[in-house]
Order: structure tokens, then C-alpha cells, then sequence
């Protein structure tokens, strides 16, 4: 009932109402009613506010509200259950939130360092030596994780590149030998390469 | 639907029955059941001698691990009878081979260019398809299976399986008029492809290309001098088991190409596939194996006791396991 009476209020201030009879009822329920009466004033006051036509010097007077409000509220000796359950909740959201983020922060790293895993991957054939350039990309993702949880799992990415790398490395090795080997004098030297001749 | 798989099923049987037919005609001398493989090895032959001998200008695409790799390949003699040879690849830096009768040169980014002599080509096409097929007779199976269309052209396919189930089978789809390959794929044991090499255009002609005479005239990088004193490493290990047909090429200690880790080498050839074993020391106790395939070639790699081993080649991953297992301390030390 008074959810209906509300929302004539409202629609009256938004002067959206269309039946003329009905609007003079409600003017006289205004003027009668004072919970509609204040109703009226708050929507008026709220219309100004979303239309920023709000005076400078108008006094919202909360203060004496909050003040009878609070001499108006029992002492309590007992904190309240729901009260310690609260807050205990707000203290685990307090103590996650930073791992939240890290991990956040973590998989983003993780990401781009997928990303560029296979950004590498796809010429990896054409430049195999990319693939070791991802190395310092894992350091430089290293400083977002202070956590333990993510370092191991940062740690595992490591050891994911470097075992990339090593079997990068192999494979270019077999290549070069197998070229190598093709030569009549089945060399294994190379402008750049040392061999080692002192043996283990 | 069914029947019309049915009929595509029976025009597909009647079509290799006809290749069967005309490739036993082309080789009268027999007439025994062994004639498919007889004219399987004489279309290997004749593609070996195609390659050696013909003057042709192709591109062709290495498609593998979902990436193509476009080559250009030229091929051609000159008067004087000198073999002259191009790979190029199209896309990313520059990684050429150039070939001048038996200098092979290998122009790659990452290090200086180098030549080594040599009569056969490391790159992507295998070198024994130029060389002579019967060497990998005792372990492979030549067969011919029938005729399809590649490069618009009408192809022979031949495959090449292994005796053993312990290596690859590579398929060759030859031109039916120059002999020359079209096609090629490395099929896994369960049928599946590994890696294929698909021409995109070919030409044959009469004479040079330019870019052929280009390289006549052009100085090819110093020739590698490779002294012979570290040809055969006495290692401290050794290889206990192969499958049939390996030979040991070489063995040496070296310093990885990328990593500069020093560790000790074996290659091994069968004719067709190259193998490296490598041994080095860890400084973890174990690992577990891991793999990795590059197309067909994998990579294996685990720590025992301390010992690195290593094992690359174009193999099945349990070929390459059977091998890294069966490394042990030689006999003599």
C-alpha cells in the first residue's frame, strides 16, 4: 500500500503524474500524512541533487539524528556473535587479500611469459636462440612474487625454460654435428666451437 | 554416403591395381611376385638420378610442429659437369646451403660461414635420396604402393619402411615424368604424420638458372680445417644397443654449439637417419626422462646416477629410450 502511495509521491515529483483527480488526493494525503510529507521534501531534495541544482548553504542536520541515535542505543557489555563473526571474516579477507593479488599479479606474469613462450615458439625453428632469450623475461617477472606459493610456482616456469633451452641446445648440436659429419674428414670443429682435449 | 565411400573405396583399389600393372611393365625382366618392390628401388634409383643430374628450380614447404618453413631449392651441372646446388629458405633470417661440387657451404645467423667438404647436402631433404638408395636396402623395405596427383602432376608413391618397428617410415610421392620428389612425409608407427615436405611449383629445364651461375662465379666461405687428431674420442662409456644398421660416424668431446656445456659425442648413422648420443656430467643425481619431438626428430633427456645422457635423432621416443638405457662404463678403459 504505502510502496504504491511512494511511488505516486514520486511520480508526482517527477511531475509525471497524468490523472489530475488522482493528484489532488494525493495533495491532501500530503498534507495529512506526515511519513508522505517528508517523503515529498526528500525526493524534492534528492530531484536537486541529480540535477545539481543544490544550494550552497542547505543543512543536511544529521547531526542531532546521530546524536539522539546514539543515546538511544543500549549499552552493550557482550560484543555480539554476528559482530565477532564479522569481523574475524574481515580480518581473513584483510590477511588473503595481498596473496589474491599476488596471485593475480603472479598469473599475469605467468602469462606473458606463456605469451611470449609462444610468440618464441612459432619462429623457434627459424631462430632457436629466442628460445634462451626468455630467460631474462622470467627474471624480470621475478620481483612481483614475495610470496612462497608463487615462487615455487615461478620456479617450476624456470625449470619448464631451461629445460626448453636445453633441449634447444641439443637439437642445434645434432644438426651442426650432423653437417659436420657429412665432411670427408668427419670434423667436429667449428670457427666458434673449442674442443677439449684434456680428458676427464 | 556408404556407397558411395564403397565406390571410392573400390576406384581407389582399382587404381592401384592399374599403377601395379604399368610399373610391372616398365621393368618386363620380372615377372615373379617380388616385382613391386624391384620397381619401388628402380623409382628410388631414378629419383637419385634426377636429383643428381637434372637441372630444376623448386620451392617446396617443411610443414611440421604446425608451422611451414618455405625453401627455394635449385639444382643444377654446368658444361664442365660441376654439380651446383641452392637451398634458400624464404622466411625469418637467412639460412642457406650452397654447393659447388664437393664444397658445401652453410650460411646460418648465429655463426660465421663455413664450408666443409663434402659430396651430400645436410638439410631438409635426406641425403640418401641423391646418394645410392641400395645402402639402406638391408634395413628398410622399399614398396610401391600406387599412384595419386600432387603438384598437379601424376605422382608414384613409394614408401620406405623399416624393417624393424624401431625407426620411422618416410613416404615419397615421385613425379611420374621426371621422377623427380613432390611429396614427402615421415609417418610414425601408428600411421600418423610427423613431419612432410609438400613442393609448391617445379620447374625443369635445359640449362642453368641464373641464380646458379651466380654461385659458379661466387667465392664460397674458407673450407673448415679439421684436424684428425680427436677424429675417435676413447670414451669412458659406451652404447650397448642400437637398432640394426647403425654405424658409428664419429665420436668426440666438444662444447655444446649454444650452451658451451662440454660434453662427450657419439653420432650414428643407418643410412638414412642420424643419431647423437651425448654424456655429460650432471649437477643433479637424477631426472626423470623427459622428451620432446621436433616434428620427427626427438629429443630425449634424463640424469642417471649423476650422468647426463642425451639422445637426438629422428626416431620413435622408445627407440631413443632403449638407446639412453643401454649406455654403460666400456669394457676397456
Amino acid at each position: 500500500m504505502s510502496e504504491s502511495k511512494f511511488e505516486k509521491v514520486s511520480s508526482l515529483v517527477d511531475n509525471a503524474h497524468d490523472n489530475e483527480q488522482q493528484s489532488v488526493e494525493l495533495f491532501e494525503q500530503l498534507s495529512i500524512d506526515s511519513v508522505l510529507g517528508e517523503t515529498w521534501s526528500r525526493y524534492h531534495l534528492i530531484g536537486d541533487v541529480l540535477r545539481d541544482e543544490l544550494l550552497s548553504d542547505i543543512s543536511l542536520d544529521l547531526s542531532i539524528q546521530i546524536a539522539q541515535a546514539i543515546a538511544d542505543e543500549p549499552t552493550v557489555l557482550a560484543p555480539k556473535k554476528a559482530k565477532l563473526l564479522n569481523s574475524v571474516k574481515a580480518k581473513i579477507v584483510q590477511f588473503a587479500k595481498p596473496f589474491g593479488q599476488v596471485a593475480i599479479a603472479a598469473s599475469a606474469a605467468g602469462l606473458m611469459i606463456i605469451g611470449v613462450q609462444q610468440n618464441v615458439a612459432q619462429h623457434d625453428i627459424v631462430m632457436p636462440s629466442q628460445v634462451v632469450q626468455t630467460t631474462p623475461l622470467a627474471g624480470f617477472a621475478a620481483p612481483v612474487s614475495f610470496n612462497t606459493q608463487s615462487t615455487s610456482r615461478l620456479s617450476q616456469k624456470q625449470l619448464y625454460i631451461e629445460q626448453q633451452r636445453r633441449f634447444q641446445a641439443l637439437l642445434s648440436d645434432h644438426h651442426q654435428q650432423v653437417k659436420l659429419s657429412a665432411s670427408k674428414y668427419n670434423g667436429q670443429l667449428l670457427p666458434t666451437l673449442q674442443v677439449e682435449d684434456s680428458p676427464k | 554416403m556408404k556407397i558411395l565411400s564403397v565406390l571410392l573405396l573400390l576406384i581407389s583399389f582399382s587404381f592401384s591395381a592399374i599403377a601395379v600393372d604399368t610399373s610391372s611393365v616398365k621393368t618386363p625382366t620380372e615377372d615373379l611376385p617380388s616385382t613391386t618392390p624391384i620397381s619401388a628401388k628402380l623409382w628410388l634409383e631414378r629419383l637419385s638420378q634426377a636429383l643428381q643430374n637434372l637441372n630444376f628450380n623448386t620451392s617446396f614447404v617443411v610443414v611440421k610442429n604446425n608451422q611451414a618453413e618455405p625453401y627455394h631449392w635449385f639444382h643444377g651441372r654446368d658444361e664442365d659437369d660441376l654439380e651446383l646446388e641452392i637451398f634458400a629458405t624464404l622466411n625469418g633470417p637467412r639460412r642457406d646451403i650452397l654447393r659447388k661440387g664437393d664444397v658445401v657451404s652453410y650460411i646460418e645467423p648465429e655463426i660465421t660461414p663455413y664450408s666443409v667438404e663434402s659430396e651430400k647436402i645436410s638439410g631438409p631433404i635426406p641425403a640418401i635420396l641423391s646418394g645410392d638408395i641400395s645402402n639402406i636396402e638391408k634395413n628398410y623395405e622399399f614398396i610401391s604402393v600406387g599412384r595419386s596427383r600432387v603438384l598437379g602432376r601424376v605422382a608414384q608413391l613409394i614408401r620406405i619402411v623399416s624393417k624393424e618397428q624401431d625407426r620411422f617410415g618416410y613416404w615419397l610421392w615421385l613425379d611420374q615424368e621426371s621422377g623427380l620428389l613432390l611429396k614427402l612425409a615421415i609417418i610414425s608407427l601408428k600411421g600418423q604424420l610427423l613431419e612432410q615436405i609438400q613442393f609448391t611449383h617445379l620447374d625443369i629445364t635445359d640449362s642453368l638458372v641464373d641464380s646458379l651461375k651466380q654461385l659458379k662465379k661466387a667465392d664460397l666461405p674458407p673450407v673448415i680445417d679439421v684436424p684428425s687428431t680427436n677424429k675417435d674420442h676413447k670414451l669412458s662409456w659406451q652404447v650397448n644397443w642400437l637398432p640394426a644398421g647403425f654405424k658409428q660416424i664419429k665420436a668426440n668431446r666438444h662444447r655444446m654449439y649454444s650452451t658451451k656445456q662440454p660434453v662427450e659425442f657419439i653420432l650414428y648413422n643407418d643410412g638414412l637417419v642420424d643419431v647423437s648420443v651425448y654424456v655429460s656430467v650432471s649437477d643433479d643425481e637424477q631426472r626423470k626422462v623427459e622428451y620432446v619431438m621436433d616434428g620427427a626428430t626427438v629429443v630425449l633427456n634424463q640424469v642417471v646416477k649423476g650422468f647426463e645422457i642425451s639422445v637426438v635423432g629422428k626416431i620413435p621416443s622408445n627407440t631413443a629410450k632403449a638407446i639412453a638405457d643401454s649406455i654403460g662404463t666400456s669394457a676397456t678403459p
